[in-house]
């Protein structure tokens, strides 16, 4: 956040699954830019009439271009912002990209309980969550961090357990994998830049304002 | 034994100030001194390092974490100070004890904190502040606040904000509804947390009426000016919320006098912790700088967890975070203006360093070339070296 750019509103959108939902729940209430696509060249995209910039950046960067002010608003998963730990507003649950943090075992050595996983290995892309959650069961871990296909540990003998995301259940069942504890519940968030929040105040009040409007309509539409 | 390597670097968090970076902050710094002794503050210097007993003290528990500890001799734990107010709470306990009240302290130092790093927040850093000790009065509150504001613009700032807020509102708010002692710390939690999905989750899970709900999840976003604050009487129904706004009016009315109501918004969502603060609380935010730049409250309990109550309320500024904000809203940075370079020709070293002293004497900022050199050379040197004016001795 520049000086100059106290006029503009900055809006971090991570790439991936949550974007299109994002960039089109945005355009209801006004906040849309031409060109503004996943696949865009273009780092930057700007709305000059509205004053408005988008920058789109892998998801796991979205709380950290937030918190630093680089952005002022953020979309990004509960998931996600937990594991960041950043130091942001949590304005909105926005309510899609519903999914729960949950331990998973192969089905074959599924132990009585939970505690009889104590100082065994567990895969993760959550090792902050995944620790705080084990810390309170009174277990200590062995955390393995990796970047992707969490479920391959278990199945190639890098770990125990894995700690991921589900949403359908899916992916655990294609790699026999049964979920054994329910860490938590995670959604699409509204973040913003704890200084942005104030010096922008009215604008994003106004965002927030509206998105739930939008939000609300929507609910009951489905209800319907 | 291989001879020892050479360490070049330097420890996680902390910084080195070349000579530019270290002239901006020294100008900065004597500014603020300035300015807070031109206030009746008098300052006041502790050391450095403290037992883990007295920075904890009462709250500071949350911090301990990030505190540098280690032991002493007699292995007892002493900590690098987090901050500064706790050091001169323990300071005016005990001995300024007798001192003659209010009393009004300031400090320039660095203090530590194991944070991850990033720009403008390392594991050293520097602050300055004041402490007003012994009054628990509106006035007092307002002075600080105008103090803090006076200490921004003199360091160059034009362009910020300060939010002002009250804890006992959001306190006396809860307590309207009689909620659980329990509730009240996760409420307060998220707010500090800035986790306004969690407060309204917490909220709509309380057995209360749905309009007590709605006021409940409205206090993150009480901020604006006076007109602002007269919607929140609407919802304040009960002494201590009243109480609480009345002290804000109060103080605001204040600030206008000192003429610097302009920067102040209010904001009751404000919330700096809980269980240090226990009335007005401020920030003060500018464009550029994803975090505060000065921060302060009223901490009325802090003396008497040192056993002598006694009302408090201050304020520390983030200096190496005013340099940050001046470099990136394109200020100049402040300096030490390089006057004169004085050079000489073979055999008038005596009378250079006369005229050198001479110059010094009368205010200028000298530098005496260390050897005799031509006119040329010294031209050559003094543009170099960035000295407005040369002093050649032929």
């Amino acid at each position: 956040m520049d000086a100059k750019d106290m006029e503009y509103l900055t809006i971090a959108l991570p790439k991936g699954k949550l974007f299109k939902l994002s960039s089109n729940l945005l355009a209801k209430i006004g906040y849309e830019a031409e060109g503004l696509t996943e696949k865009s060249r273009k780092l930057v995209i700007t709305n000059e009439e509205k004053k408005i910039r988008f920058i789109i950046t892998k998801t796991a960067d979205v709380p950290t271009y937030v918190e630093y002010g680089a952005a002022d608003i953020g979309v990004i998963g509960k998931d996600v912002l937990m594991e960041s730990g950043k130091d942001v507003y949590e304005l909105l649950d926005l309510g899609f990209g519903r999914c729960h943090l949950m331990m998973a075992v192969p089905k074959s050595e599924r132990r009585e309980k939970l505690t009889d996983y104590t100082h065994t290995r567990v895969a993760t892309k959550f090792p902050h969550i995944a620790e705080m959650f084990f810390t309170r069961q009174g277990m200590q871990m062995e955390y393995i961090k990796l970047n992707g296909s969490i479920e391959l540990g278990p199945i190639v003998g890098l770990s125990e357990s894995i700690v991921d995301i589900v949403e359908t259940g899916t992916t655990l069942k294609e790699n026999n994998l049964e979920e054994i504890a329910y860490i938590m519940d995670a959604t699409a968030r509204l973040i913003a830049n704890r200084v942005s929040f104030k010096m922008k105040f009215d604008r994003i009040s106004a965002m927030v304002k509206d998105l739930r409007a939008i939000l609300e309509s929507e609910a009951e539409t489905c209800e319907s | 034994m291989e001879k020892d390597k050479v360490v070049l670097e330097i420890p996680y968090g902390t910084r080195d100030f070349l000579p530019d970076e270290a002239a901006g902050k020294r100008v900065i710094e004597n500014q603020l001194a300035g300015l807070f002794a031109k206030w009746g503050y008098h300052e006041v210097v502790t050391p450095t390092i403290e037992y883990l007993d007295t920075l904890t003290m009462g709250n500071g528990r949350s911090l301990e974490p990030h505190m540098f500890k280690f032991f002493d001799k007699n292995n007892r734990t002493v900590a690098l100070r987090h901050e500064m107010t706790t050091p001169i709470a323990r300071l005016v306990a005990s001995r300024l004890k007798e001192a003659p009240m209010p009393l009004k302290l300031s400090y320039i130092s660095n203090v530590y904190r194991y944070e991850q790093t990033q720009t403008g927040r390392q594991c050293e850093f520097y602050q300055a502040g004041v402490e007003l000790m012994g009054s628990s009065s509106a006035s007092a509150d307002a002075e600080v606040i105008a103090l803090a504001i006076r200490g921004l613009l003199c360091s160059g700032l034009k362009d910020f904000k300060i939010c002002l807020g009250q804890v006992e509102f959001v306190n006396g708010v809860m307590e309207q509804y009689q909620l659980p002692d329990g509730k009240k710390e996760k409420i307060r939690r998220s707010i500090e947390e800035r986790n306004l999905v969690g407060l309204e989750t917490l909220v709509d899970s309380l057995d209360i009426p749905l309009n007590a709900k709605e006021i409940l999840k409205r206090i993150p976003l009480l901020h604006g000016d006076e007109s602002m604050l007269k919607e929140a009487y609407g919802i304040a129904l009960n002494a201590q919320s009243r109480r609480a706004l009345d002290n804000l009016s109060e103080i605001f009315a204040l600030l206008e006098c000192y003429g610097v109501g302009q920067y102040v918004t209010f904001d009751l969502g404000i919330i700096r912790d809980f269980n240090y603060y226990t009335g007005m609380v401020f920030e003060a935010y500018t464009p550029g700088l994803g975090f505060p730049l000065c921060g302060g409250g009223r901490y009325d309990h802090m003396l008497s967890d040192f056993g002598n109550a006694c009302p408090a309320t201050g304020f520390a500024i983030g200096i190496e975070r005013i340099l940050l904000a001046l470099e990136r809203q394109g200020i100049k940075k402040p300096e030490f203006p390089k006057d004169v370079f004085v050079a000489y020709h073979e055999g008038r070293t005596a009378e250079a360093v006369t005229k050198a002293t001479e110059l010094r004497e009368a205010g200028k900022m000298v530098e005496l070339a260390l050897s005799a050199q031509t006119e040329a050379e010294a031209k050559r040197c003094q543009k170099e070296m960035g000295y407005k004016e040369l002093v050649y001795l032929a």
